[in-house]
């Protein structure tokens, strides 16, 4: 395997070519007028509409508005160019050959195009998610300043709304569900030994539909009336009778959306058709198990939010009736459908973090998995329980009463597998030669604060405990357990592992240190309270609150802002140490996975030949264990599965990695 | 000792200039394998808005159609018809295409997309003339709500066998290279047999 990353002379953009020209090629300036022009043929085709069938007044802003929410972002992925390989293909016309210049990225004005190198994405999506991360947190500051003390501070209770929905919605679909698709594209590829993704024009535009989705939440706040105000579940029929704000929802959870449901296409058809000759399924590292498992909810799942979204869409702009009970509609169906997606998603938002947990863990324990195959089959498990439960967020709703018993007992057994998942790691650590560093620190919060919130996830199961606090902080504190304790603390973990693979540099140690003990403590101090406050009766989702909670509400709001601030230590060690940390050798951490045979960062094509598996992918400690060979394997180089010798002569080179690594004991 | 990897010096290529082959773990398709996922996703699309039919319908237990409403239930019928031999067609197409005959193949294509666009067109003429209006009752509701779903979805079927009309017609596609013909045809497929389903639940329970 060549270390040498070929490189290619940068891509053809003279520096002056004319402006003609630039305004015709793919890129921001094509962007300049196609954007404008979107929103003209749509303002003209509604107002075009509304004249010709008789529509008093003719000029409808809201109208236009939604149209334009739906027409304008596909203008600008036409000028921005997601589109013209397959106009194109579609038009007959000749393709042009491939010639490369979408992979790789020589500044970072590459990491603002239309780029198809699933490294790219990556860190596209890495990034992107990131910023959004941070906007949703300054709104949950805000929120919290707020809540400071009884009584109103610095808003009304309608922008209290309007904060914590868009706060909850841009953690959700632009943050914690995106930026796991993010950090698995730029790795699932290297460890499965495939070139790229499957389909890498696909990839390029489900990254592009991201910015997108999360620009029209934030901008709803310029909406006449405020931003959509009804909380990221958006219940009927409130989400139908909100102001303008709601359309920008409606419409960029299908934009999120779709592009879950695109990568998640993108990653099956990559992990079925692309492994490395001898990576059968029971070779694959967990990441891509993971992965497997969250791709197959999100594409069963992913269509009910989209059509509750539909409908709602239809409700509110063309005066349908699905939620209206005066004229036959059905309020409860919006939660069927709802929480048939949403609660699935939850998964989808923790099943990656698992695959995470593995790879490091395993790593940072020098040990094998414990029970490597529990944990797939625990993994699919979740994925077809996940599906059996959702109404245990309706117990108080209204619905049959008969639903309730079924939905109990499915929640309680769904936690069977996760604990299965739980004890696989612990058994893991068990005697292990552990090095405690900051991804293994994020792991070992994850274990404590995840366990925690499953726990309490299945007391909200029990159906006596759940009427009695649902709808109060109890729910905060499990939601921020399982979603911060466990899915963020794993994203943390999974940014400081693949780190240098990514960048090429270390990231600084005690910094990160640092970071984690804030984050941990700090977490604990905010979250940890609302438990109390839920079950003495705080309702959730209140601007307001009675004045015996004060206390501990002044207490989490500092912990709130403590937390906050420990994002900058995290921020600025990622800067700095991106821009000047120490650079990174191939495999720092002596892993055995096959993303760190290669260079950091990996060269343009990841592999100069396919690496042969004939090995599992954590046979740390074990006596002469080999995952991934380069070299085509004679006769399935010793292991079964896989059509060994496919691999293709030629290549090699040093290894990176090489053949020396440290014995397996420290 | 565990190695990471056991590599074999080989010099290396310097004209190596684009990515190495992918290794194929499967005999299934790529192109192929996408489009059935995606169908997946369709599928349950459909699924969520037949919960809110089930909603509407049997729970609510309200009167359907809507009283004072009928359903031109022929003439649905007869689109069902239009729709299903364009299927039809729509295998021609692709038999030819992988038996070398040309003719046949454009013949096929072009059919089923006039076919199309009947049924596109029969469907519009239907909501002119049905008599009620998805803002009437919810029962209008998801009436247009589901057959406008499954319409839309003629409309991409339609798109997608417009580029391999017009990749036939400008002559592509060989007996070796027909998946431009063969995956627009699976999703055809697909929204025949939603057809049936939409229409057998909509006008004929
Ligand atoms: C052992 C596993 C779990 C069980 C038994 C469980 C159970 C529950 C129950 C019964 C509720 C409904 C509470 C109510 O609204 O009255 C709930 C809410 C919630 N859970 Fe879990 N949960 C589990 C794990 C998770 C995980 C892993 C996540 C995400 C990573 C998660 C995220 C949420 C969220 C976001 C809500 C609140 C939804 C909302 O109303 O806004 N849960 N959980
Ligand atoms: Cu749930």
């Amino acid at each position: 395997m060549s270390t040498a990353v070929l490189q290619h002379p940068p891509p053809t953009t003279p520096q002056r070519r004319p402006l003609a020209a630039k305004l015709k090629a793919p890129g921001w300036y094509r962007v300049l007028w196609t954007t404008p022009l979107g929103f003209g043929l749509c303002y003209g085709l509604v107002t075009g509409i509304r004249a010709v069938s008789g529509y008093t007044p003719v000029l409808s802003g809201k109208a236009i508005t939604t149209t334009s929410l739906i027409g304008v972002p596909f203008a600008f992925l036409i000028g921005l160019g997601a589109f013209d390989y397959w106009f194109y293909w579609a038009a007959g016309r000749r393709t042009r050959p491939e010639d490369h210049s979408g992979h790789g990225a020589h500044s970072w004005r590459d990491y603002f195009r239309v780029n198809t190198d699933h490294k790219v994405i990556g860190i596209q999506y890495v990034v992107n998610s990131f910023f959004f991360f941070l906007v949703g947190g300054l709104l949950a500051e805000l929120m919290r300043a707020e809540l400071a003390s009884p009584g109103a501070q610095f808003m009304s209770a309608n922008s209290f709304n309007e904060l914590f929905s868009v706060h909850a919605s841009l953690l959700i679909f632009l943050f914690i569900i995106p930026v796991f698709a993010g950090l698995a594209n730029f790795v699932l590829p290297l460890m499965i030994g495939a070139p790229d993704m499957a389909f890498p024009r696909l990839n390029a535009l489900s990254f592009w539909l991201l910015p997108i989705a999360g620009i029209m939440m934030v901008a709803s706040f310029l909406a006449p009336g405020g931003a959509f105000s009804t909380g990221w579940t958006a219940y009927a029929p409130l989400s139908t009778n909100v102001p303008l704000g709601q359309t920008f929802f409606t419409i960029a959870v299908q934009f999120a959306g779709a592009s879950s449901i695109a990568t998640a296409l993108n990653f099956l058809v990559t992990i079925i058709t692309m492994r490395a000759p001898g990576m059968s399924f029971f070779r694959m590292p967990l990441l891509v198990w993971a992965n497997f498992s969250t791709s197959l909810l999100v594409v069963i799942a992913t269509p009910f939010i989209a059509a509750s979204q539909f409908l709602v869409l239809l409700d509110r702009a063309l005066g349908f009736h699905f939620f209206d009970a005066g004229s036959g509609g059905n309020v409860v169906m919006y939660q069927h459908i709802f929480w048939f997606y949403s609660h699935p998603a939850v998964y989808i938002m923790m099943l990656p973090g698992f695959g995470i947990v593995s790879e490091v863990l395993s790593v940072k324990a020098r040990k094998p998995i414990f029970g490597y195959r529990m944990m797939a089959f625990s993994l699919l498990a979740i994925v077809v329980l996940g599906f059996t439960v959702w109404a245990h967020h309706m117990f108080t709703s209204g619905m049959q009463a008969w639903i309730r018993i079924p939905m109990m007992i499915t929640t309680a057994i769904i936690a069977v597998p996760t604990g299965i998942k739980i004890f696989s790691w612990l058994a893991t650590l068990w005697r292990g030669i552990l090095r405690v560093d900051t991804p293994m620190l994020f792991v070992y919060g994850f274990l404590t604060m995840f366990t925690l919130g499953g726990i309490s996830g299945v007391m909200l199961a029990m159906i006596p405990i759940d009427i009695h606090v649902s709808g109060t902080y109890f729910i905060v504190a499990h939601i921020h357990y399982v979603l911060f304790g466990g899915s963020l603390f794993t994203i943390f973990a999974g940014v400081y592992y693949w780190f240098p693979k990514m960048t090429g540099r270390m990231y600084d140690e005690t910094l990160g240190k640092l970071h984690f003990w804030l984050t941990f403590i700090g977490f604990n101090l905010t979250f940890g309270p609302m438990h109390i406050l839920g079950l003495q009766g705080m309702p959730r989702r209140v601007a307001d609150y009675a004045s015996k909670f004060a206390g501990l509400n002044l207490f989490i709001s500092i912990a709130a802002f403590a937390l906050g601030l420990s994002t900058f230590v995290f921020l600025y060690n990622v800067i700095s140490s991106w821009r000047g940390g120490p650079r990174a050798g191939a495999n720092p951490w002596r892993a055995l996975t096959l993303e760190w045979q290669v260079s950091s960062p990996p060269p343009v094509f990841n592999f100069d030949t396919i690496p042969t598996v004939v090995g599992g992918p954590y046979e740390y400690g074990v006596q002469d264990a080999v995952h991934g060979i380069f070299q085509p394997a004679v006769s399935a180089g010793g292991g079964s599965g896989g059509s060994g010798g496919a691999a293709g002569v030629g290549g090699g080179g040093d290894g990176p990695a090489g053949t020396a690594h440290g014995p397996a004991r420290e | 000792m565990e190695a990471a990897s056991v590599s074999i010096p080989v010099e290396h290529d310097d004209h190596h200039h684009g990515p190495p082959e992918a290794n194929r773990s499967s005999r299934v398709d790529p192109q192929l394998l996408g489009m059935l996922l995606f169908i997946i996703s369709e599928v349950m699309l459909f699924a969520a808005f037949f919960t809110a039919y089930f909603f509407l319908r049997v729970v609510n237990h309200d009167a359907w159609p809507a009283k004072g409403t009928s359903l031109p239930i022929p003439v649905a019928g007869t689109n069902a018809a239009i729709l299903l031999s364009s299927s039809l067609t729509m295998h021609w197409a692709l038999t030819s295409a992988k038996g070398g005959n040309r003719r046949g193949m454009k013949t096929g294509l072009l059919m089923t997309f006039l076919l199309g666009m009947t049924f596109l067109t029969v469907q519009i003429n239907e909501y002119v003339h049905i008599g009620f209006a998805p803002h009437d009752t919810a029962q209008g509701s998801i009436f247009y709500g589901l057959t406008g779903l499954h319409g839309a979805h003629v409309f991409i079927g339609l798109t997608l066998l417009l580029f391999a009309n017009v990749r036939a017609f400008r002559g592509h596609f060989s007996p070796e290279a027909h998946r431009g013909v063969e995956i627009p045809g699976i999703y055809w497929h697909f929204v025949d047999i939603m057809w049936v389903v939409v229409y057998s639940t909509v006008y004929l329970l």
